[in-house]
């Protein structure tokens, strides 16, 4: 089960949740396209804002970097300093 | 170098102390403290609210002061931030720097308050009457990032 986190303005969708990742869910890019099936306003938000996503705590650069269920995938807004 | 994020109110003096505890090679400590104010841009502020990514938010950090000692060879830095909930008055960020002689403790405190206040992982919300809204950064602020190795 993948771990999804919430961060910043993002949080309006909840802290946290565990999900099961379909089979052909299996990289970052196939994951945003999921999300924006089945979650169309979370998708558009995070467009909306350029946000980046984290995979066990480091940015992903590259869409196609493959994802697992044991994986913490996180949502970022852009950072706005303290 | 010591990097500490926490939601309960920092204690500078000893905060200070602690850092300087048995040290005889610094000839220069540099510190600055910054606090919430009650309001922005005229605007009443009643509380702000920081976010961050725990684990991440530290290493990022950790990874540019690291940065920052090195280039301004700086014997040790303390950085404690507030995230959670704060109120005007109370002290969000403190960072100190010890180092041989005060110019390069100055100067790495100032660029790593730079990087904090602009670019560090956090996500800031500020409360008013107006109710709560999420601050990104600005043009301006964007314009003088700071770029650290």
């Amino acid at each position: 089960m993948a771990r999804f986190v919430f961060l910043g303005r993002l949080r309006a969708f909840g802290d946290s949740t565990d999900m099961v990742l379909p089979p052909d869910v299996r990289t970052v890019s196939a994951l945003l396209t999921w999300l924006g099936d089945r979650h169309p306003d979370f998708a558009d938000a995070c467009a909306g804002m350029r946000a980046q996503v984290a995979v066990n705590q480091t940015i992903v650069r590259d869409l196609l970097q493959p994802i697992a269920d044991a994986d913490e995938i996180a949502f970022l807004p852009p950072m706005s300093g303290g | 170098m010591n990097v500490r994020l926490t939601n309960t109110a920092l204690d500078v003096g000893a905060e200070l102390a602690a850092f300087v505890d048995g040290r005889t090679d610094a000839g220069a400590l540099v510190n600055f403290v910054g606090y919430c104010r009650d309001a922005t841009a005229g605007q009443p502020v009643d509380a702000l609210f920081i976010d961050h990514y725990p684990n991440f938010s530290e290493r990022q950090i950790a990874a540019i002061a690291e940065g920052i000692c090195r280039r301004f060879e700086i014997l040790d830095l303390r950085i404690v931030h507030r995230v959670g909930r704060i109120e005007p008055g109370e002290a969000i960020v403190l960072v100190a720097a010890l180092s041989v002689h005060r110019g390069p403790a100055f100067d790495g405190v100032r660029m790593l308050m730079d990087y904090l206040k602009i670019d560090a992982p956090f996500w800031k919300q500020e409360s008013g009457p107006d109710g709560a809204r999420w601050i990104e950064p600005s043009a301006e602020d964007l314009a003088r990032r700071t770029e650290v190795a």
